[in-house]
């Protein structure tokens, strides 16, 4: 359990060539002592270089990396005290469950009666105990993964536990259960989690911290609500949230307002600087409502589908050549004509070169 | 679908592998039943020689027991200078493709030329090993010492037949998946650990493999034999592949030669099975 402080570091998996390509763009970031972080992408953005970088097992090109201000970025994977967990489950096939559990205690010389307590009580926590003494390899898929996670657990004073895509394998309602463990375990024991996933609602349910990455990049970091409400990018608008962030292209028209196909919508940024510039209104589709009684930011739009997904409906509109989707409730009924969205000026977020004003 | 022609298709792959299979399998049984020679030909005389070989014939069974212990020897020794090399030649080494090269060398000579040239380097007057030997004192009998001969045999069948073990392991490690070892690595396992945990239990099926290919491939030994020993001195390195070629091609005695091709046949089919059973068993714990 430390804080973790990542230097300038970058990656490159071809750092002699003249002109390298970053896996990993040079940032910047502090992990704080007992949170949980998620790092969320699409494929192959990095974040399981990051992941390695962190564990030793992939030197960075260039910058440094400390543990409670210690520098450890030449420190081998086996010395630094750290826990990992794969995709796909790594077992011992050759040991027991309980073998498998304490193979990590065992290799750094802990007593006796100190292993066999953690393993019997991470084998608690994961409902593990009737298979203790079973062969781990004859174990399904799912269990061997609950032991690889179990392996990662076991040790009390590691700096941090990395899991990259760790529920991939197990099943929906395991998964929940599980998610649900780890943050009980991270509040109990104040354990450092970080968890890489691309699924949006596994990072959002689980981190106190999403760091959003995109091609090398570290795009944003910030709490679930941060990121949902007020992306940086139209990367993250676009990343996070289900359906993605509405995006319409569009110009300034006075200091704080933009035109979208002749209808002026306030916003909250200053666009002073905008004018003539192109520009982006991004807004999620939970702020827009059907209008009820507000008598500006409306557009008048033409309703292309109403679809019930369950909990909420989803309405896409259409407006000339703009598609415009909005969550609204169960219960609203949705007038086949004649109909105002409200664009909630507070929650308009205006994007110049795909970030953030 | 009914395709008349099929079999004209069929033929030529059926045509060889009765040609240069199952054929021969039939007329060593049927040789086997006879006593072959050019006065008589191919007369039948049932299992007289079955009866000769079960009753009669102690040095085939004592050229069996030699083979066995030959051939298990000489695996086994492969099986670990083999994968001792290619766990070093494995990692990241400098001069690693030239040592891959190097180690392969041996498996790339021919056999028999090879032997004359250890026959030489043992060669207990003129040989190059005894040579710099007796500037201490010593001269074994590398060729003429019954219990020395079969030690003998069996450098030269390690020196020819490692690299392919080599190999065989080489490629298996190279496609071993890479986060076992990660995993170890985060465990903190020495490397004695990762070794008895990771790489062994994962090159457990390979091994198999290769243990069983090289036992099929060493019981065959022959050239070797018959190029540095003869089977000598007396019968103290005479295989069952060496004896059955004295019986049936020096002394022409097909028949009964057939049938001991065909009782190691046997044999050899009933006791690799078993083997490779209780490696699967001891390697894979299954």
């Amino acid at each position: 359990m430390s804080k973790i402080d990542l230097n300038n570091i970058s990656h490159s998996y071809n750092p002699n060539d003249p002109n390298p390509i970053y896996a990993l763009n040079p940032f910047s970031m502090t992990w704080e002592n007992g949170k949980r972080y998620a790092i969320l992408g699409p494929s192959g953005c990095g974040k399981t270089t990051m992941l390695n970088i962190v564990s030793g097992l992939v030197r960075p090109s260039a910058g440094s990396i400390l543990f409670d201000d210690k520098d450890v970025t030449d420190l081998k994977t086996e010395s630094r005290n750290i826990a990992q967990v794969f995709q796909f489950p790594v077992i011992y096939n050759t040991m027991t469950v309980y073998e498998n559990l304490a193979f990590p205690l065992k290799c750094r010389d802990f007593p006796k009666t100190k292993i066999d307590e953690r393993v019997k009580s991470v084998a608690d926590t994961l409902s593990l105990q009737s298979f203790l003494n079973s062969p781990a390899r004859k174990l399904t898929a799912d269990q061997k993964q609950l032991i690889s996670l179990g392996r990662g657990l076991v040790r009390e004073d590691v700096a941090a536990v990395l899991m990259d895509e760790p529920l991939t394998v197990i099943d929906p309602d395991l998964k929940f259960r599980l998610r649900r463990k780890l943050k009980e375990i991270n509040e109990e024991f104040k354990t450092t989690l970080v968890y890489v996933t691309h699924d949006q609602n596994e990072a959002m349910t689980f981190a106190d911290n999403i760091i959003v990455m995109s091609e090398g990049e570290v795009v944003q970091a910030g709490t679930p609500k941060e990121l949902f409400e007020r992306p940086n990018t139209t990367f993250v608008g676009y990343f996070i949230g289900s359906p993605a962030m509405n995006l319409f292209e569009t110009e300034a028209s006075s200091n704080d307002s933009v035109k979208i196909n002749n209808t002026i919508i306030k916003t909250s940024t200053n666009l002073t600087n905008l004018k003539d510039k192109k520009i982006k209104l991004g807004i999620r589709s939970e702020f827009i409502k059907i209008a009820e009684n507000q008598s500006e930011n409306l557009l008048d739009v033409d309703v292309d589908k109403v679809e019930d997904l369950g909990n909420y409906k989803l309405l896409t509109a259409k407006m000339g050549s703009l598609t415009i989707k909005s969550k609204i409730n169960r219960e609203t009924e949705v007038p086949s004509s004649n109909v105002k969205l409200h664009i909630p000026a507070e929650k308009c977020c205006v994007y110049q070169d795909e970030k953030l004003v | 679908m009914n395709f008349k022609h099929k079999y004209v298709f069929l033929f030529p792959g059926l045509f060889v592998l009765i040609g240069i299979l199952i054929f021969p399998i039939i007329f060593v049984v049927r040789l086997s039943l006879s006593g072959w020679n050019s006065y008589n030909g191919l007369n039948f005389i049932g299992l007289e020689n079955y009866v000769r070989l079960f009753t009669d014939d102690p040095r085939f069974w004592q050229s069996f027991l030699r083979l066995s212990f030959l051939s298990v020897t000489t695996v086994i020794l492969q099986y670990v200078i083999g994968f001792a090399l290619a766990h070093m030649v494995w990692k990241d080494i400098k001069f690693q493709r030239f040592f891959r090269v190097l180690f392969l060398i041996p498996m790339m000579t021919t056999p028999v030329i090879m032997t004359v040239i250890w026959r030489t380097f043992f060669h207990e007057s003129l040989g190059p090993v005894n040579d710099i030997l007796s500037n201490f004192g010593m001269s074994p009998k590398w060729l003429t010492d019954p219990v020395l001969a079969k030690f003998t045999v069996i450098i030269v069948e390690v020196w020819q037949w490692t690299p392919f073990m080599f190999l065989l392991l080489l490629a298996g490690l190279l496609s071993l998946p890479k986060e076992p070892f990660l995993a170890a690595a985060i465990d903190g396992a020495s490397p004695v650990r990762k070794f008895l945990y990771v790489t062994f239990p994962l090159m457990a099926p390979i091994s198999i493999g290769a243990i069983i290919i090289r036992l099929i491939e060493a019981s065959k030994i022959m050239d070797t034999v018959y190029v540095l020993t003869s089977g000598g001195p007396g019968t103290a390195t005479e295989t069952s592949s060496f004896y059955i070629f004295i019986k049936g091609l020096r002394e022409f005695q097909m028949g009964y030669a057939a049938s001991m091709s065909f009782t190691y046949l046997i044999i050899m089919i009933i006791s690799l099975t078993v083997i490779a059973k209780v490696l699967t068993k001891v390697l894979l714990k299954d």
